[in-house]
């Protein structure tokens, strides 16, 4: 992978999200889209005329709508400006967002709004999961996002008990973030005590993937503003600068998971890291980073994929998780927003991560900000089959070499 | 296409996808048609800064971006055909069958046009700036197509 | 004494005051009286603007005296009853000056029963006391269904519906075959009537258990129209219209070369993987170019039919096909499976047989799971369900 060299700097200079929730029938596709664009602008201190590209994007064909992109002019303001529909499964979002970068970064334009969204209350996901499929032979097999294999992988590492309390802590941490986040769709108001209970009487889906462990559908919509260098130092809040990115795909079938250590693999979160972390000459990620706003569609991926992100080894990442460190107020804070387990409006979920992010980094996020100074956050985004994207954002420019 | 392409394996697979959407109108497009279905009226969102009628009704102004939801006002169910074209196939995913107009209408009141059917004119005889009022349907289905067509005045 | 409508007679009359208008009372000057049969009889007092109003033995200095019923005084205070068709039918008769009894009806603003909130005790008995009135037949279809709902807690209680032939019965205790099971306390089962939560939400939290057939579960929405809570007026909420479409396109895909080599195999119960020329590793199904390598693969390699299986996923929870509309019965199992000839990351997916999943063991690195054959379609179409499942080989 060759290196990157941005023209100029990018930052972001303002976030807007709707409420995620189910229970959006008050407003349509475009109005909802409105929502988030408009908190988007007034967060920026900006104007629609002083937006000159849109990026847009959602799962393609979830609400059965072509091109949604058209109708939602109405709610984006993108008619009279450059525009781009993108769409790349779950990772929809964190492609928005390095889409917007790499725009903003090349000079052709000075300031994007992406802007993602979902409605699955109108739409169908497992039609459209389907649809994703090799219609040739895997459509007829395909069993829509769920899969146990990973819980499988957890429990044969580590074994049964551990491994099924370390899954339930990690989600009981997940959900008290979400209780702070005002924006987040599901928050229960689970506590530690109910672990026990919650392992033993949440209805399993499909292996040891319980109800409690999976992430919901939800609407939602989320806008994030990039501009260059000149124009952000003079955005009305401190803008976050955009460091770098990576996107890391596989082949597209599934099975090419770590069911069998024997044979040699190499996972995308893994490779996403390394490549990133080692040409940003980043040796210790868990020290560096100040959060992680992770893609994590379920507590058993957000537990596994821990190891592969910090580049860890062993049990390192079950007891990151057992000491609690991953929480708000921990040594690595993991999703202080409650991450996708809370909401999951699919095609803003990927954008909401660096856009939390950011938040997190700019320091007022609201009730669930890290209560520390964060200076260099990660961000994350997932789809398809170990789809991987990874941003770093970054609170001052100072790690440009001079 | 390489010379002596093997075909002798190719074949089509025939597929099908049947899946149940739903779509809201949202608040305001709510009111809209249920003003339509039950009152026989069409109305219509004004943004008073820049003096526009919206038909059919939006939140937000496309203009400045004002919030306009509430600012609802009666537009006539008479207007004019500013533009048409005929529609001469088939198909079942269309209202009507062929051949049929459809229309763009500006109804009185409204500042932007409304697409639909009009009837009770041929096709040959259609023209810009024929005058047509609203004919509501007996059946409603919740849809625009609670306005059945529109005919000559 | 009767309260038909849940107001009690005092009520209209101790918020009077508060429903006074002022404006109403211009130019009026006099006492009005009311009796309420075996209730008492009040005395009204309007005078420069205001109002008195209070219990009085004696309504014979009142310039008109209006005598009720306490169901009828009530009910045409509340807009229930028509005053004309009761003054016509004598419930109400009034005694003295008409014209001045006409001066009071622009004295106050109309009377709004505060909602009074029923017992979750109160709330259980009318939920299922009026579940058999809520069944939807049109929705039924043809099968007989039994639902048991299991409502725990002391304000609970144990019914079962049996919904057959379009008709819906309800009786107390559990059946011992349901189709479905729901079990929750009584408290979370009268917040989700009310839409107070959802029932994801009870379900991920564990507050709420269902058993049997989940498709079933769906649909108790459309089985069961929604509820409304006894007496409270239907609070007219603002229409929110929603479209809902089943979008139905035909499709057609060109299998190309390799995947028709692939899909004609399989009518000859042969299973091709092809072979990469430069790394050696087998795509299955085969596939044009090598995804590591990026070169094309031209070797054809018919493996299996036996295999091990390496991954079992075993789903307790169906959607149903969209292609199909229908659904998986549950617990089935999608497998991982290394056929002979494969090794390493080349496994094949595919169903295993539904009454052998517990029998099956997986692999582990060196260690083989269970071996397994396919099982294949009498009728072979060239589609990757020419093969029904595997299932153990012995």
């Amino acid at each position: 992978m060759g290196t990157r060299k941005k023209h100029r700097n990018v930052g972001v200079i303002g976030v807007g999200q709707t409420k995620h929730s189910s229970h959006r029938e008050d407003v349509n596709q475009p109005e909802m889209v409105h929502e988030a664009v408009r908190e988007a602008l007034d967060d920026a201190g900006i104007t629609l005329n002083d937006v000159d590209c849109i990026v847009h994007g959602n799962m393609e064909l979830f609400e059965m709508i072509h091109q949604p992109d058209l109708w939602h002019a109405l709610g984006t303001g993108a008619p009279g400006k450059s525009a781009f529909r993108l769409t790349t499964g779950g990772t929809t979002g964190a492609t928005l967002f390095c889409a917007a970068d790499n725009l903003v970064a090349s000079g052709m334009y000075d300031v994007v709004m992406a802007i993602g969204f979902e409605k699955l209350q109108e739409g169908h996901t497992t039609g459209g999961i389907t649809n994703m499929a090799d219609p040739l032979w895997f459509r007829s097999l395909q069993t829509g996002a769920l899969t146990g294999t990973c819980a499988y992988d957890v429990i044969q590492e580590f074994g049964e008990e551990r491994a099924k309390k370390a899954a339930m802590i990690y989600r009981i941490i997940m959900d008290q973030h979400a209780c702070l986040n005002p924006k987040a769709h599901r928050a229960f108001g689970l506590e530690f005590d109910q672990m026990d209970h919650l392992i033993r009487s949440s209805a399993r889906l499909i292996g040891e993937l319980k109800i409690i462990d999976m992430c919901s559908q939800s609407d939602g919509a989320c806008a994030v503003i990039l501009a260059c260098e000149e124009k952000a130092k003079r955005a009305a809040q401190k803008p976050v600068w955009v460091r770098d990115h990576i996107t890391v795909h596989r082949e597209e079938t599934f099975n090419i998971l770590g069911y069998d250590q024997a044979t040699e693999e190499e996972k995308t979160h893994k490779v996403a890291a390394r490549e990133l972390f080692k040409r940003n000459g980043i040796t210790n990620p868990l020290e560096y980073f100040d959060v992680f706003e992770m893609y994590d569609p379920s507590s058993w991926w957000g537990l596994d994929w821990l190891r592969d992100f910090f580049q860890l080894e062993g049990d390192e990442h079950l007891r990151l998780v057992e000491d609690r460190e991953i929480s708000r107020t921990g040594k690595m804070p993991i999703n202080p927003s409650g991450g996708v387990i809370a909401s999951n409006p699919i095609g803003a979920t990927a954008l909401v991560r660096p856009a939390e992010a950011a938040l997190q980094v700019r320091g007022n996020a609201g009730p669930h900000q890290i209560p520390r100074p964060v200076n260099h956050a990660l961000a994350s985004g997932f789809g398809g089959t170990m789809w991987t994207v990874l941003m770093m954002l970054e609170k001052e420019l100072d790690w440009q070499e001079a | 296409m390489k010379e002596g392409f093997d075909t002798s394996n190719c074949f089509t697979i025939q597929g099908k996808l049947a899946l149940p959407y739903s779509y809201f109108a949202g608040r305001v497009g709510s009111r809209f048609l249920v003003r339509i279905r039950d009152e026989k009226k069409i109305m219509g969102t004004r943004c008073n800064r820049c003096a526009k009628v919206y038909l059919p009704p939006r939140q937000t102004c496309d203009v400045c971006t004002e919030d306009i939801r509430d600012n609802w006002v009666d537009v006539a169910n008479e207007g004019e055909v500013t533009n048409f074209t005929v529609v001469r196939y088939r198909d079942r995913h269309l209202p009507k069958d062929p051949p049929y107009i459809l229309a763009v209408i500006r109804l009185d009141g409204a500042d932007t046009s409304l697409v639909h059917v009009v009837e009770g004119v041929s096709p040959d005889r259609v023209r810009t700036g024929l005058r047509v009022r609203a004919v509501f349907a007996e059946q409603t289905t919740n849809t625009l197509l609670d306005i059945d067509h529109f005919e000559p005045v | 004494m009767s309260e038909k409508f849940g107001v009690k007679v005092e009520e209209i009359f101790d918020t009077m005051q508060e429903r006074f208008r002022p404006e109403g009372a211009q130019g009026v000057d006099a006492s009005f009286g009311y009796d309420i049969t075996g209730r008492g009889k009040w005395r009204l007092t309007v005078k420069d603007g205001a109002m008195t109003i209070a219990r009085a033995e004696d309504l014979g200095d009142c310039v008109v005296v209006t005598r009720a019923d306490p169901d009828t005084f009530v009910g045409v205070n509340i807009g229930k009853v028509d005053g004309t068709e009761a003054f016509t039918t004598g419930k109400i008769s009034v005694e003295g000056d008409m014209g001045a009894l006409g001066k009071t009806f622009k004295l106050f603003k109309r009377f709004t029963p505060p909602k009074k909130e029923p017992t979750v005790r109160e709330y259980i008995l009318d939920m299922f006391g009026t579940l058999t009135a809520r069944f939807q037949p049109q929705a039924a279809g043809d099968s007989k269904l039994v639902i048991c709902y299991d409502i725990g807690g002391k304000d609970g209680g144990r019914w079962t519906a049996v919904i057959e032939h379009g008709t819906c019965t309800l009786s107390e205790g559990l059946a011992s075959s349901p189709s479905l099971t729901l079990a929750m306390k009584a408290k979370d089962w009268v917040d989700l009537m009310l839409g107070r939560v959802d029932a994801l939400t009870l379900l991920s939290t564990a507050r709420a258990k269902l058993e049997g057939d989940m498709q079933l579960a769906m649909r108790l929405g459309e089985l069961f129209a929604k509820y409304t809570p006894p007496g409270q007026e239907a609070v007219q909420d603002e229409e929110l219209l929603v479209l809902k479409k089943v979008v139905s396109v035909g499709q057609k895909f060109a299998t190309g070369p390799v995947m028709g080599k692939f899909l004609n195999g399989l009518k000859e119960k042969k299973i091709y993987a092809n072979r990469c020329p430069v790394c050696k590793r087998l795509q299955l199904p085969p596939r044009e170019v090598c995804a590591v390598c990026r070169v094309r693969v031209e070797e054809f390699v018919e493996v299996g039919p036996k295999g091990n299986v390496r991954l079992l996923d075993t789903a307790y929870y169906a959607s149903p096909d969209p292609l199909t509309g229908e659904t998986r019965e549950t617990p089935y199992a999608m497998a991982y499976i290394l056929l002979d000839g494969c090794k390493g990351q080349e496994a094949f997916a595919h169903f295993i047989r539904n009454d052998q999943l517990d029998r099956i063991e997986m692999g582990w690195n060196e260690k083989k799971g269970t071996i397994v054959r396919p099982v294949w379609a009498e009728e072979r179409k060239g589609k990757v369900t020419d093969i029904r499942y595997f299932e153990i080989d012995e």
